[in-house]
């Protein structure tokens, strides 16, 4: 019976809680807060204390899907990006760089929406950036 | 202490042992164990406290002839009674090792320091109830007032259910909170005062007073508050410690050693026209 | 059992001031008479104790707690009616 308790970090809004994880055998099987956390103290919200169903949910997407006449169908990775960049220059030439929008969001890092940004204002070429938390 | 734990991890008396560690100047909760013996010289006593029970429980259900070490506070015990009451864990299973610790609200010799609330702001103390008050000192509201006053609490519940996730004696797999026909699980605001009531009336017999409730609520709703009333009221009807002994419990099924007749109906007070 | 959860939810139900709208009684499908007293009895009593304060809440799930309190606890008369009756 192996049982860690692993520190993290809650991956829902940007208040960023810290968690721990009970791990047994292996597997998550419970959230608790972490007391000392200087940003939560102890206390979660509904979304926190739900971490642990989240990240073993059937529900997850664990593959590219497309969809194919109608329904979701798995394909592999160098797949989806080419179809997706095929797709992107195919709107582009139709209906002008601005028929493009990119979401940035508040859980991934600051460099990452650097690059977000600057894929959708240079290799895009649109100015239509907008973030989670205005919405 | 530490020669303790190791002496026991050593001898086979408990396969694992639930303790405090640090890492990063985090007092965490850590499970030492028998292969990562040099583990055990991290061990602390922290001020902080965590569930310990309740992963006990988790663990104890996944092999249920795990033989578990803890450190245990006058809180845990009693915890680990009203466990081994209902059948959670088996007592034969579980050893502790007895930690010094401030008392408690059901105790004598107890009082939690470190459990005290915050200060309680001007508005709170006017339209709500203050979590610094004792529950003898909670009858000195008048009846009118007291539906508003714990309304006012009630009304900013989010619904985290974080008070039943930490809750060291909670151990139900269909939790009546969440049973759409009983309380309604969409909305937000859950349904007051019945959300808390019902908490409160499952925990009759089995609160503790640990306060990890209370700890973990966001809004700051006073439980300890509630909960200690609940208390106050086993001990009075049925003459009950809760979590002072591992026997019985007025609640289990089958301990009906209490006999109690009904109240009869008071007469209705004439009606002022 | 029952008695035990009827009796322990009625001193409960003090904390917010509702204990005396839940009452406990055992009548068999025989005793007719004893129902129809026990019945007119509490009905007297629920309307005598007025209407549901919880209805106030009800429409409004936000409880304006300020308007709605008496914030004199010693100017209670009820209880100095039970007293006087007692």
């Amino acid at each position: 019976m192996e049982c860690q308790f692993v520190p993290s970090v809650c991956s829902y809004c940007g208040t960023g809680c810290g968690v721990l994880f009970e791990v047994i055998n292996g597997k998550i099987v419970g959230t608790l807060p972490m007391k000392t956390h200087p940003v939560n103290e102890g206390k979660l919200c509904l979304k926190g204390w739900n971490l642990h169903e989240h990240i073993n949910s059937f529900m997850r997407v664990k593959q590219p899907l497309v969809k194919t006449f109608g329904r979701f169908i798995k394909t592999d990775w160098q797949e989806a990006i080419s179809l997706t960049a095929d797709r992107f220059r195919g709107i582009i030439n139709q209906y002008g760089p601005d028929s493009i929008g990119v979401l940035v969001s508040a859980k991934i890092t600051n460099e990452e929406n650097y690059l977000a940004q600057k894929f959708a204002r240079a290799v895009i070429g649109t100015n239509n950036v907008d973030h989670c938390a205005r919405l | 202490m530490i020669n303790n734990v190791k002496a026991w991890l050593e001898d086979g008396i408990v396969d694992v042992f639930l303790g405090y560690r640090e890492m990063d100047h985090h007092h965490l909760p850590h499970c030492f164990t028998r292969e990562h013996m040099e583990e055990v010289d991290d061990l602390v006593i922290s001020q902080v406290r965590y569930p310990l029970e309740k992963i006990a429980t988790h663990m104890t259900e996944m092999d249920p002839d795990i033989k578990i070490g803890m450190l245990a506070r006058d809180c845990n015990d009693r915890a680990l009674n009203v466990l081994f009451l209902w059948n959670q864990l088996k007592a034969e299973n579980v050893s502790t090792l007895t930690v010094n610790c401030c008392p408690s609200r059901l105790k004598e010799h107890g009082d939690c320091s470190y459990l005290t609330p915050e200060k309680a702001g001007v508005f709170k103390k006017q339209v709500g109830v203050d979590n610094n008050l004792e529950v003898e000192e909670l009858d000195t509201y008048g009846r009118k007032e007291r539906l508003n006053r714990w309304m006012y609490e009630f009304q900013k519940c989010i619904k985290c259910y974080g008070c039943r996730n930490i809750c060291p004696v909670c151990f139900c797999k269909e939790c009546s909170l969440e049973h759409d026909e009983l309380i309604k699980t969409g909305p937000l605001l859950p349904e007051i005062p019945i959300f808390h009531m019902v908490r409160a009336v499952h925990m009759a017999g089995r609160c503790i007073d640990c306060g990890l409730c209370e700890a973990a609520c966001p809004m700051d709703i006073p439980l300890r508050l509630l909960y200690g009333k609940v208390s106050q009221i086993v001990k009075d009807v049925f003459d009950y410690d809760t979590g002072s002994s591992a026997l019985e419990s007025p609640f289990n099924i089958l301990g009906d050693k209490v006999a109690l007749e009904p109240k009869p109906m008071e007469p209705a007070i004439a009606v002022n026209e | 059992m029952t008695v035990k959860r009827i009796t322990f939810l009625q001193e409960l139900l003090g904390l917010l001031g509702l204990e005396e709208r839940l009452h406990l009684s055992w009548i068999s499908s025989a005793e007719a008479q004893k129902f129809v007293q026990v019945v007119s009895d509490f009905t007297e009593k629920i309307r005598s104790l007025g209407p549901n304060p919880l209805l106030a809440f009800r429409e409004s799930k936000i409880a304006v707690a300020a308007e709605l309190m008496p914030l004199n606890s010693k100017g209670d008369d009820y209880d100095q009616q039970r007293q006087s009756m007692a």
